[in-house]
Order: C-alpha cells, then structure tokens, then sequence
C-alpha cells in the first residue's frame, strides 16, 4: 500500500532478518499510523474554527502529539524491519476524516470533540491497550504509552462535553446520536470479523485480521475492548445506559 | 433518537439479573436491535456479550391487585451465560457490583439480586457498593416460599402425605436450601441434606437435629437420593449438570436452580419434575420496550422468578428494606412475612411446569386463597 503522507520511517539500509509475526504489525501499525495523522488532520481543522487563542494552541499542542505518535509508531515498525505505510485516503478512514470535516464545516466544535475524543479515541485507547498488552519489546511499550496518552486526552475533552450535556440534555443526546449512527457504523464496520465491503486499504496485502491470532490478538477482542470503551465514556457523560445499549446493539457486525 | 425509551425520572427498584443462556441473551438483543435490523448471528453474540458493562436493559412497572403501583428497571450485569464458574467468580462479582451502582445510580430504593447475583453475594454482601437510600435483597425468602408452596400442594393435590415423605436437599447449604430445610423439615419423616461443604453441612444438621428432625448428610446426592421421594435441588452450577441417580419412584422434584441445576440427560421417567421458585403476577406487569416473554421465559403469563418478585413486592408495599440479607437468615416466619406481603399485591405461586410444558396436575394457584 502506497504511503500517503511520509513519515521519514525508511528502512535500514543492511535489512535485518524478519520474525514471523513483523508482516502482521507491518499492518497493525499501518492501521495505527493512519489513525494517528488522521486525528493530526482533525486537530489541525478544529484549530482553524477555535476563536479563543488558547483553544487554537491546545489543538495545535494535539495535532503535533499526534504526529508524535504517527512518528513513534512508524519508528517501531523500522525497528521490526518493515515499512508501516499509511493511507488517510483509505475507504473507511477517509468516511472518518468527512464526518469530522461535516462538523468543521458548521463550525462545530463540539460535534468534532465528540467525533474525535468520545468515538475515535475509544477506539484507540482500547485497541492501542490491547496491543500493548501482547506486543513484544518496545513495540508493546509504545502502543500502552500512547494509550495511556490518549486516555488523557479523553479526560480533558469530557469536562467541557459533561457542561455541554449539562446545559441541554435532549438536544445534545440528539447529536450525538446522528454522529454515533455516522461514525461509530464505519468503525463497527472496520472491526467487523470480515472485511466484507473489500480490502481496508490500509493493510499491505490481504486483510490482516485473519491472521491476527498468531500475534495473539481478535478482530473480536478488539471491536468489544472498543464499544466496552465508548459505552464506559458515553456513561460517563451521562446518557442513559439502556440508550446507549440499544445505539451499540444496532451497529452493524 | 433511535433506540431511546420512556424517560422516567424516578424508580423504586431495580432488578439485576443475567440470561442463563446464549440464546436468551440472543433474544434480548435482538429486541434491541429492533425489527429493522436483522438477529445478530450467536458467534458475533458469543463476541460481543461479555464487553458490555453493565447497564439498564429496560423499564418495568408492576400495579398490584389492590391498586399499587411501583416502577423499576431492570439492570442485566451481562454475565457471559457459559463464565458461571468458580474460574470467573471474580470477573462475575465485578459486575455485580458495577450493576448495583448502576441501581444506586438510577436512585432505586430497594434492588432484588436475580440468579447468580444472589448467590455470588450471599457470602460477600459487604463487597456491594453502600449509598443511603438504597437497599439490597437477594430475594431469596420469597424464593424459598414458592419452592415450599409448590412442594406442599403438589404433595397435596397428588394425594401424598408430606409427613411419611424422604425429604433431599441438594444445595442445602445455601440460602435457599437453607431455607427450605427450615420451612419443610418440621412436617416431613427424614431429611437428607446434601451439599459440597461438609463443615456447613454438618451445623445445618445439627441446627435441624436440635428440633426433633431426623437429618443425615452428605456430599454427593447419589449417596442416597434413591431414598429421597421429596427433592429440592437448591445449588450454584454454573451449568445444568446434575445427576441424582434413582430416587424414589414417583418421586417429586423441584429444579430451582437458575441455571437449572438437573442435566437433561438425567433419566428420571418416574419423578414428577418441575422448575420452583417461580411466582406470577396477578395484577399487571410491563417491560419498556418489550421484553416480555424474553427477560421472563415462561409458558404461563407475568411468570417471574421470586428472588426478582421480592424486590416488587417489598416496593409495593413501601418496604424498602433488606429483607433478605444473606445465606442462613431465611426462617420460616420470614418466609410467612413476605409471602403475606407477595399475595396482598397479587403476587402468588406460578403455575407448575417442566422442560416439557405445564404439569397435568398444574396447580391453579389464583383460585387458592392464603392461609
């Protein structure tokens, strides 16, 4: 798969010998990567709507950590022998990055707080923490540092997202839930046992999830650590936990 | 929105409960799912279940025979129905816990513990989270009191004479069969007590030996289930796997284990089987959205297990206390108490019935008035 955005990640010039599992992280932190420069486009947009200066320096602040992350990832995967490229332009990503920018558009700060820390970061946290758990060496390092990282960020943006839903329940429910049918149905789709829409494009040859469980990993396991996740945050926001189950019961499989 | 129900803003009480099976849990959520959207298939089911937190699966309100009304909801902890075992005993209480602060949370006054609920925190009421205002039951002596109920009338509509019966407890030492013990133990010729713990076993006997009871134990109920003619089979199995052996012919049989407790490949073709424990309501009883049929999987209307009923009927009454605190505090006059309670709302002994449908000699239990 053709890199989209360069990360200066090329590999050594005397390759080192490839263990057997370093295809499947090749594509996990493809899968990573991508996520990762996504939410640098994100925050980079949001700083362009933010009117308070201190509000375009702290998503200025996220979309270069983001980077750091892309950056850090794409160092493992040399590390491991293999070029982790990435693909923001990737069929689902790309679905992603538009609902996000639809939020941009109305100058919407608070859709994209939702869009970016309440469904996309869950899905990282939970997924980053799951492969960090079984990721050999540094790999595995990383992957839960940036999880934790993540986690704080989800922190921070809560605070003002609880005064937001503190201010007009329905109304702010209501959007959330347009977003959540938009967002969290592309990434229900991604973390489906199959790609049965086609290749992700995103992963270097074919789907990678089949072969996740030499490496100790689901696409099960990770699609259930991250709707537990975005259950946990949208609890503890608030909503009403039956509601939200039903939202999750109908995603797609 | 999609999805959202019936905003209510304040609750009496809260049911925490789980499904016993796979294919339950694959009706609930194919509820939730709702008509537009097709059943989830049971391995995405098998995938999915065990991620989710626990959390409010409905509403239910529940008006009495004589005009009381109480509203609830009903919390599922999202037990996986095959991780009942000792192995997942510390995951499982997790999430009872983290469905009782879902009851807190949601303000319910009283909360009744359903199925394994109970059992997990029979031993361990002090790891519940504790907030003002809000009490815990598990529902047991309610339980105790269909289970005793069935057994004397099916005894005395068949003719028997409970009082020449061989009385078995498998599970004795439990809160349920501790109870049972107590309530049918006076008015029978034997007592056979069985169950894992063997110091406990031998206080219940003792306790019951002090009164006059004629009581034996041991562990495994193939020891002398052939004698018993009366069994109640009380225990925690994490799964439908009990094999009595022979017992009496004609024997009468109460599974009130949820999960069932028999094995379906126990071959009893003499015993007279049935699921105890279960009690109906006679006033009326809704789920928001509706779940009825499928959170209470019965053959008979309005059919609810007693450990949840205890709940309802305590909020009917504006009991809102732990009548049922734990294992060994059930008594007989407890037992008396919150059947009185029970029957003033409406709530009585369900009809009988088995894994092959309602039992001929199926009790009308609307017809019988409480003594």
């Amino acid at each position: 798969m053709q890199t989209v955005i360069d990360l200066k990640c090329s590999l050594p010039a005397n390759p080192i010998s490839l263990s057997p599992t370093a295809l499947i992280w090749q594509d996990v932190l493809a899968q990573a990567i991508t996520g990762e420069l996504l939410a640098a486009m994100n925050y980079t947009s949001l700083s362009e709507i933010c009117d308070d200066p201190e509000e375009v320096a702290d998503a200025l602040e996220h979309a270069a950590g983001e980077k750091g992350h892309a950056a850090a990832f794409a160092n493992e995967g040399r590390k491991i022998g293999v070029d982790a490229s990435n693909n923001v332009h990737a069929k689902h990503w790309k679905r992603l990055r538009e609902a996000f920018l639809r939020c941009i558009t109305e100058r919407d700060f608070i859709g994209c707080l939702i869009v970016q820390e309440i469904m996309l970061e869950s899905f990282a946290v939970a997924s980053y923490a799951r492969v960090g758990k079984v990721a050999p060496g540094t790999l595995g390092k990383t992957f839960a540092a940036i999880a934790a990282e993540e986690e704080d960020h989800i922190g921070h943006a809560m605070e003002i997202l609880r005064k937001e839903r503190a201010r007009d329940e329905q109304s702010f429910d209501a959007r959330l839930y347009r977003l959540h049918l938009e967002v969290m149905t592309t990434l229900a789709e991604m973390l489906a046992r199959d790609c049965r829409t086609g290749h992700c494009e995103v992963c270097h040859g074919s789907c990678v999830k089949p072969a996740l469980p030499d490496v100790s990993l689901s696409a099960a396991e990770l699609r259930g650590a991250s709707l537990h996740q975005y259950l946990k945050t949208l609890d503890k926001l608030g909503l009403p936990g039956e509601v939200t189950l039903t939202w999750v019961a109908q995603l797609p499989v | 929105m999609g999805g959202s129900i019936a905003c209510i803003d304040e609750i009496d009480f809260a049911l925490i409960g789980h499904q016993e099976s796979w294919r339950a849990a694959a009706d609930v959520l194919a509820v939730l799912r709702g008509p537009g959207h097709t059943p989830l298939p049971e391995e995405e089911i098998r995938d999915m279940l065990p991620w989710i937190p626990p959390r409010a699966v409905c509403h239910v309100e529940i008006t009495s025979t004589c005009g009381m009304r109480a509203r609830g909801v009903y919390i599922d902890s999202f037990i996986p129905p095959d991780r009942l075992g000792d192995v997942s005993m510390h995951d499982n209480l997790a999430r009872v816990r983290g469905a009782a602060a879902c009851a807190i949370k949601a303000g319910a006054k009283i909360v009744s513990l359903g199925g394994f609920s109970s059992i997990l925190i029979e031993g361990n009421v002090d790891q519940l989270p504790q907030k003002h205002g809000t009490v815990f039951t598990t529902g047991n002596t309610l339980t105790v009191s269909f289970i005793v109920r069935a057994i004397r009338q099916l005894c005395l509509q068949e003719g028997r004479d409970l009082r020449r019966s061989t009385l078995l407890i498998v599970g004795a030492t439990g809160d349920v069969g501790s109870g049972c013990a107590r309530c049918l133990s006076p008015g029978v010729k034997r007592v056979l007590l069985c169950a894992r713990n063997l110091e406990r076993l031998r206080r219940l006997a003792a306790e019951l030996a002090a009164t006059g009871v004629d009581v034996e134990i041991a562990t495994d109920p193939r020891q002398f289930s052939a004698h018993a003619d009366v069994v109640i089979c009380a225990a925690s199995l994490a799964s439908p796997s009990l094999l009595l052996g022979s017992t009496a012919p004609d024997a009468i049989i109460c599974d009130a284990g949820y999960p069932k407790n028999l094995s379906p490949s126990a071959a009893m073709p003499d015993a007279q089987v049935f699921f105890g424990g279960l009690g109906q309501v006679t006033g009326t009883l809704h789920f928001i959205p509706d779940l009825h049929g499928i959170l209470n999987r019965h053959p008979f209307p309005d059919v609810v297990h007693g450990c949840l009923l205890e709940g309802m009927a305590l909020a009917l009454e504006g009991r809102f206390e732990p009548f049922s605190r734990g294992r060994g505090l059930i008594t007989p006059e407890r037992v008396e108490e919150i059947e009185r309670i029970a029957a003033r709302h409406g709530i009585h002994l369900a009809p009988l019935y088995n894994a092959k449908g309602p039992l001929e000699t199926s009790l009308d239990c609307r017809a019988e008035v409480f003594a």
